[in-house]
């Protein structure tokens, strides 16, 4: 599942390296053993649920933890050790961390050396982000999303090597999300730079992404293009998280005894009885843009099939195939 | 059905404009009229005022260099005995004034504790005088770093993790960060602490008239002038004082008006640290406690003091016999348990009432917003910036004429006058607590009450009061502890039928009898302990 596209590790050196990374907090392991590649001007999407240590990586990337066990290496340089200060790693926080005492302008040259074009560099960096000539503004007065940009634009100001965003979208209404986000793509595109983010949200995840890597209690799960993610999930956890899956009693599909199969709505349909159909009831109905997710009780389980709006009524009794198991799940 | 809004609002601001700003409205009048060009060529005067101004202004300078210290060891580093020490940093606040300055006296005086040490080790006579400014200094330092050290605490337990972050990965080292970005963000709760602490130390009223001497602030200046008769000179003292307050008290409301965001979105404070070196952590612990005792030390003093039996101690380094005999003579003796009832009554009425006016104030203010909030705010917290100089004078001159029209009967010399006072001194306490509670009042709830068939009288008893316990219980134990401490409004204000506990404990003090004296100042600092102890268990 490697280097077949969407830029993914090639042959060459990777930019960031990072290899057995563990993190305790107390008896708690939130990251156990995390070994991740990252090429020059790649986006990597750091997926999971909460608690699954998505965030806890990112800070020991920034430095502000330092990990028990594992390295960190840019560029071939090993940055475990050294103190976020020095690590040339740019951040954009989740509450985006805008100085209140400062405006836009002076938060962006934050990170400036003291002289030598600091004004031009701001300037340059606020029109990176669509917001030339807010340099005067107060923080405070901005929207959401202009305080997003103007914490990307401070982030991105000193040149940093990496960059890391940490969940950069959660903190806007969903109105704003999807055009911030098309914005967002845009300008890391423009730069060019390594970056690495974290999110709970699948479709911020593959949209953002490059290639994503699931991660599940401290451990990494897949690592792969979203594509690979959702056609050849390597785990049933990885199936749900990254779409919709039924898990599906393995004899009814002509498996073993005790396997579940795991099947994805849109790769079953209703069709008339016949061999191998599935029986059952229509329970619920719920519209997404021309299409519906079913909710149908038969054979002693309940799925979910994706189908044209009106292919069914809620009470219908239907009968059902499965066109492609996604993956088998063995009995444990 | 219900009566309009407007009068009960206008009768609140009509009450509260005739006991807090109409008495310093009289003085500017009475001032007004007294020799302004005799006042102003006094040298004296001239040079009151300029101690009053360096005294308050060194103040702040001392209470802030302990303060501040103080509360980064104790926000951002966790070692051994952290969080008793944090508290009982905070003990100098639960002294009254008058009791802090005699423990003082009895501990670093030049008949002190540390005096006879000193002579015992060295055998030097009487090897200093706790006298004039310095004494004084070390006083305020003594109980208003906790000012400074509430106020850093506050704020950096408000301060987002996030922002020093972001810092340390824009490049900035932790000396960087700490000037350009922990500085700044402190900057409101420092300039609050630095005005509190001005005006307390303009205000301070105990330590310049025990320790004083011949150093005059303006508020024994204007005790002095009072004593000598010259009372149109005292209203002008007391103007002047009056607007020098003022202008601090504008200061600070235009201060918290435009107060920073501390944050723009919401961030935990950052994580303690740790100190891992065992020498550094076993340094730190001894430290702490070593600052714990030199806190602790008044306390102990004034505690062993109130053992010493009349006459017993004479040039012994300790004292040589004790006995509980002056607990005995302050609970039997008619006569010294008089003062202790009468300061309770007064205190516990002067509360209650504040308390009442609060929670009139908070229907008007935060229920309804009437037009006049604002003035009712501001006459709430008024006193607040007056010293109690100030509220004294003003009170004794406007109720010492009888003149209905005006406004004006004679309360002077009677019952009514003291607990009066108290309840000015305490309107900005409980008027502070009882407001901020209404604010986090769902109004729904009051409205839920009222859909419900709940009269006017019902909601307040059945619903508002209850939530508001936390607030009452906090603002009504600090009012409480503040008038039954109170010296100064009580020195200038009392009759022989209402003398309160400080002035029996100057008295005691006057006649040489430091043990009773010193009896007394137990009781009270007990009692204050025990009221702030319920207030705030009733506060949770």
């Amino acid at each position: 599942m490697t280097g077949t596209g969407g830029g993914g590790p090639t042959t060459e050196r990777p930019f960031l390296q990072l290899e057995g990374l563990t993190k305790t907090y107390g008896a708690h392991r939130a990251v156990d053993g995390l070994s991740l590649k990252v090429s020059r001007g790649e986006i990597l999407a750091l997926l999971g649920p909460s608690g699954s240590g998505k965030t806890t990586t990112l800070r020991l990337l920034a430095g502000f933890e330092t990990p028990d066990r594992g390295r960190v290496t840019v560029d071939g340089e090993d940055v475990t050790s050294l103190p976020p200060a020095r690590r040339r790693f740019g951040m954009v926080f989740q509450h985006y961390a805008l100085f209140p005492h400062l405006d836009v302008g002076e938060n962006v040259a934050f990170g400036l050396a003291e002289r030598g074009g600091r004004t031009g560099r701001v300037a340059e960096a606020l029109a990176m982000v669509d917001l030339a000539g807010y340099e005067r503004r107060r923080v405070t007065e901005l929207s959401g999303g202009q305080q997003q940009r103007v914490a990307l634009a401070r982030s991105l100001a000193p040149e940093p090597r990496v960059l890391l965003l940490d969940e950069p979208l959660s903190n806007l209404d969903p109105a704003l999300r999807e055009r911030t986000r098309r914005e967002l793509r845009e300008a890391i595109a423009r730069v060019g730079i390594t970056t690495v983010l974290v999110t709970h949200e699948q479709e911020e995840a593959f949209d953002l992404g490059d290639r994503v890597a699931v991660l599940n209690g401290g451990r990494l799960e897949q690592v792969a293009t979203p594509d690979e993610l959702y056609d050849r999930p390597a785990s049933a956890f990885v199936a749900a998280f990254v779409g919709r899956a039924n898990e599906l009693p393995g004899p009814l599909l002509g498996g073993k005894a005790g396997a579940r199969a795991v099947v994805r709505p849109e790769a079953m349909r209703f069709t008339a009885p016949g061999p191998g159909s599935l029986a059952g009831r229509v329970v619920a109905r719920r519209f997404a843009s021309g299409y519906a997710f079913f909710t149908v009780e038969g054979e002693g389980v309940t799925f979910e099939v994706f189908a044209p709006h009106d292919a069914a009524r809620v009470g219908d009794a239907v009968h059902v195939t499965v066109d492609r198991v996604l993956l088998w799940k063995e009995p444990a | 059905m219900r009566r309009p809004r407007v009068s009960s609002a206008w009768l609140l601001t009509l009450l509260l404009a005739w006991v807090v700003a109409y008495p310093l409205v009289i003085v500017g009048a009475e001032a007004a009229r007294a020799d302004l060009g005799a006042f102003v060529r006094q040298p004296t005067e001239w040079a009151a005022l300029w101690a009053s101004l360096w005294i308050s202004a060194a103040s702040v300078v001392l209470a802030g260099a302990i303060g501040v210290p103080l509360a980064f060891v104790f926000e951002r580093y966790d070692f051994p005995g952290r969080r008793v020490l944090g508290s009982l940093i905070a003990l100098p606040a639960v002294m009254p004034p008058l009791v802090g300055v005699i423990a003082f006296l009895f501990l670093y005086g030049e008949s002190g504790f540390v005096a006879r040490a000193v002579r015992a080790l060295t055998g030097m006579q009487s090897p200093w005088r706790l006298q004039g400014p310095a004494a004084i200094l070390l006083v305020h330092a003594y109980s208003m770093y906790v000012y400074f050290y509430l106020f850093t605490r506050a704020g950096l337990a408000r301060l987002d993790a996030s922002m020093l972050e972001a810092s340390a990965s824009l490049g900035a080292g932790p000396f960087a960060t700490f000037r350009r970005v922990t500085l700044p963000l402190l900057r409101p709760a420092l300039a609050g602490a630095a005005l509190l602490t001005f005006m307390t130390a303009l205000a301070s009223f105990s330590a310049p008239y025990v320790f004083g001497g011949g150093f005059r602030v303006m508020t024994t200046q204007i005790v002095n002038t009072r004593l000598n008769g010259d009372m149109p000179l005292a209203m002008l003292e007391t103007a002047a004082l009056t607007v020098l307050a003022l202008l601090g008290f504008a200061l600070i409301q235009r201060t918290e008006g435009n107060r920073l965001v501390t944050s723009v979105g919401k961030g935990t404070p950052p994580a303690l640290r740790a100190i891992a070196n065992p020498t550094a952590r076993r340094l730190a612990a001894f430290a702490g406690w070593l600052l714990a005792i030199v806190l602790l030390l008044p306390h102990a003093t004034l505690v062993l003091v109130s053992l010493v039996p009349l006459n017993s101690w004479t040039t012994e380094a300790l004292p040589p016999h004790y006995t509980l005999g002056n607990y005995a003579e302050v609970f039997r003796d008619p006569e010294k348990l008089r003062p202790m009832l009468n300061s309770l009554w007064m205190a516990a009425a002067a509360t209650a009432a504040a308390l009442g006016a609060a929670v009139w104030a908070g229907q008007l203010v935060v229920r309804r917003r009437s037009r006049l909030s604002r003035s009712i705010e501001l006459l709430l917290s008024l006193p607040w910036a007056v010293p109690g100089t100030v509220v004294a004078i003003g009170l004794a001159t406007l109720f010492s004429v009888r003149s209905p029209l005006s406004g004006r009967w004679v309360l002077v010399g009677t019952l009514a006058i003291l607990p009066l006072a108290y309840l000015v001194r305490n309107l900005p306490l409980t008027g502070r607590a009882v407001l901020a509670g209404f604010r986090q009042l769902d109004p729904s709830l009051d409205e839920a009450a009222q859909s419900l068939g709940a009269g006017r009288w019902r909601r307040l008893w059945r619903v508002t009061l209850p939530l508001l316990k936390p607030a009452l219980a906090a603002g009504g134990a600090l009012a409480f502890v503040t008038a039954l401490g109170d010296f100064v409004t009580s020195v200038l204000l009392y009759t022989y039928d209402t003398r309160p506990i400080s002035w029996e404990i100057l008295e005691s003090l006057r006649l040489n009898n430091i043990g009773v004296a010193a009896a007394f100042g137990v009781v009270l600092m007990v009692v204050s302990a025990l009221a702030l102890g319920v207030g705030t268990r009733a506060s949770r």
